[in-house]
């Protein structure tokens, strides 16, 4: 995937630069307004991660100017918590927005989706190692047992299942799951996690769900 | 705004004065004048009737004839002035006398009969010359050898519509003067009036955010200003309150900012002290990362109660069913409250007219406490009444009485009920000010009791205006 990052403020264009990079992407950063909307314009990017508030060129000229000419998908990156300011971004063509500080593990989910639109199509039937689930059937079985669920359960490892290699964070989590689209102060995904793990992953050698420290959390096959 | 231009009180109230004044005065002077005028009509006919009646006796006398035609200076003498005109005639003859100084054309009037009386009805009021009135009475006479003769005494009223007009001209005037007069006194009147609001206005422009505390004094102000200044002194006491509460809360969050600020710092500081492993680093790390989220919490929560824009809020109202939403909380908190031993029992049905995520957060927000606070194996009861005027939804669990003295204060920002307990990372003292901010933008209510061990908090939500 071919990522442009238009960000002025060096230490958040340098960690995510770095950060972008080593999940095996390719990363062009741009400083400033200007030399973001002649990148953009000059190579074709897969996806844009868009500041807002930058000199010389602020992001939603950027965007403005970018719209005429292509069709990139574009996610700005906004500080300022205000609805009349989201609904301007979308309006001039933006596809996604953040509000910083934003968690990194949130932005690598909501690019993958921007990137993957058009294209996902809703699996019936999902295969990691030896856990299978069938999603119409709403029926998990692991290594041959039949597991039982509960809704919100399902609807975690579907989740997992889903984004595989990929940190979910737990405002993510608990927007997906539970449709609870804000930070709370409680551990509720934890705990659910943890619920599931004691069907999914505890009775078997190979672990599924892994804690990223101060992410969330990561399902794959890797130990 | 309108820009209408702002008149002045003072100005308009003289005005009035003066126009009354003036109008006053100038309906007297006409009544005043009209009377005069009578009386002087009637004096000046008087005096007509009373020469035709002297002229009548006079002539009877055959010696005055021989007089008015021997020395007619004599009776142009009696008459005295150039005004009046004096004709005695036999009928269809060339006068005997005639007196007419001012040339005046005399009409032809129809003489009184001699046997009778004169009376005021007898005097005729002509137009006259130039437009001054011209009054003329006639009258026949009986002169023995000479027969009957006419005598015409008439009078141009010049005098008296000389003084008529001076007297209308001096009412006029003295009106006028009158009207200013009285206009300048009630401008100064008034103007002195309006002192003390020119004082409170001075006063009122002197308090700023260093004297809050000082209020309005109504000492020697008229008792229509009270109200008013009863009103300025409330609302200065509102914005006391309101100013120094904002004070409060960002010494609160300041010091609330300390802790994780202070954890940060200290554990980086400390870790940077020597060469560590890479365990230590990633532990380092993720414990940053953990105070950072507490921050960026923090942050949010501050800026939702900063939001003051209710319109935005709302316009994604939606009719929610209870019973889903009731059943959503239980299904999120049901694994935490398991934890802790704690069943959930979630009831009611009925319809919330509410912004669905605000809703969800204040639930939310109460239920997690719920948890936190409600005693091990027992119940937290969700439920759902509606009424004709909208729906409660109440959230009660079982724990420790929350002391009375609490209860009203819960709902303030960084209010804790212990402090030392429960100043741990996973309260910011922010949840139920987010669910009092909630409720407002809703137009609903919000209330808790806490009795016999039962914390009850009940949010009310009005049902959608038809």
């Amino acid at each position: 995937m071919n990522i442009l990052v238009v960000e002025d403020e060096p230490k958040a264009g340098n960690y995510l630069l770095n950060g972008l990079q080593e999940l095996g992407y390719s990363v062009s950063l741009a400083r400033d307004g200007v030399d973001g909307l002649h990148q953009a314009l000059e190579t074709p990017f897969d996806v844009i991660v868009l500041d807002v508030m930058m000199p010389k060129m602020d992001g939603w000229e950027v965007l403005r100017r970018l719209r005429k000419e292509a069709d990139t998908p574009v996610l700005f990156l906004t500080a300022r918590d205000d609805i009349a300011d989201r609904i301007k971004g979308l309006e001039l063509g933006a596809d996604d927005y953040l509000i910083k500080p934003f968690s990194f593990a949130e932005l690598v989910a909501r690019l993958r989706t921007l990137t993957r639109r058009g294209s996902s199509r809703e699996e019936e039937q999902l295969h990691i190692a030896d856990l299978q689930i069938d999603v119409l059937k709403r029926r998990v079985t692991r290594a041959g047992t039949r597991i039982t669920l509960t809704n919100k359960e399902f609807a975690l490892l579907h989740l997992f299942a889903t984004h595989q290699d990929q940190v979910l964070s737990r405002s993510m989590i608990a927007s997906r799951v539970w449709d609870m689209n804000f930070d709370s102060d409680t551990n509720v995904v934890d705990v659910a996690v943890r619920r599931l793990r004691l069907k999914i992953d505890d009775p078997f050698q190979l672990k599924l769900i892994h804690s990223v420290r101060g992410i969330g959390y990561r399902f794959d096959t890797l130990p | 705004m309108n820009n209408r231009r702002h008149y002045s009180l003072t100005l308009r109230l003289a005005l009035i004065f003066a126009l009354l004044a003036f109008a006053l005065l100038a309906t007297l002077g006409v009544a005043l004048y009209r009377e005069l005028e009578r009386e002087l009509i009637k004096r000046d006919d008087g005096a007509l009737i009373y020469r035709a009646d002297q002229l009548r006796n006079l002539l009877n006398d055959s010696n005055t004839l021989e007089l008015i035609k021997t020395k007619p200076e004599l009776f142009q003498n009696m008459l005295g002035n150039s005004e009046s005109v004096l004709s005695i005639a036999a009928p269809g003859q060339k006068p005997l006398l005639l007196v007419n100084p001012g040339n005046i054309e005399i009409p032809n009037v129809t003489p009184v009969p001699k046997d009778h009386a004169l009376g005021f009805s007898d005097v005729h009021h002509l137009p006259g010359v130039n437009g001054v009135p011209f009054a003329t009475v006639a009258a026949s006479i009986d002169s023995g050898d000479l027969g009957s003769l006419q005598v015409t005494t008439g009078r141009l009223m010049t005098e008296r519509t000389a003084m008529l007009a001076s007297y209308r001209l001096s009412v006029f005037v003295l009106a006028c003067i009158a009207s200013i007069i009285l206009a300048l006194v009630g401008y100064l009147l008034v103007h002195r009036g309006l002192l003390p609001l020119r004082r409170l206005a001075k006063h009122a422009q002197g308090i700023g955010i260093a004297n809050l505390a000082e209020r309005l004094g109504s000492h020697g102000t008229p008792k229509e200003l009270l109200p008013m200044i009863d009103s300025f002194n409330t609302m200065l006491e509102r914005l006391a309150k309101g100013f120094v509460q904002l004070g409060q809360v960002s010494t609160d969050m300041a010091h609330e900012l300390r802790t994780p600020i202070n954890n940060l710092l200290g554990e980086t500081q400390v870790a940077l002290q020597q060469n560590r492993s890479i365990e230590n680093y990633q532990q380092l790390l993720a414990s940053n990362v953990e105070e950072l989220e507490r921050l960026a919490r923090m942050l949010d929560n501050m800026l939702f109660l900063a939001r003051t824009d209710p319109a935005s809020a709302l316009r994604q109202r939606q009719e929610l069913s209870a019973a889903d939403e009731v059943e959503r909380m239980a299904d999120y908190f049901e694994g935490l409250a398991n934890d802790v031993d704690i069943s959930i029992l979630a009831q009611g049905e009925g319809v919330i007219w509410a912004e669905p995520m605000l809703l969800r957060r204040a639930l939310a927000n109460l239920c997690a406490n719920a948890i936190k606070y409600g005693a091990p194996s027992s119940e937290l009861l969700i439920k759902a009444t509606p009424d004709a005027e909208g729906i409660s939804l109440s959230v009660s669990n079982r724990g420790e009485t929350i002391p009375a003295e609490h209860l009203p204060r819960l709902f303030e920002r960084f209010y804790r009920v212990d402090e030392s307990r429960e100043r741990s990372s996973q309260s910011n003292g922010l949840g139920l000010s987010i669910v009092a901010t909630i409720m407002q933008l809703h137009g609903g209510r919000y209330s808790v009791t806490s009795e016999a061990g039962v914390t009850c908090f009940e949010l009310f939500f009005p049902r959608r205006e038809a």
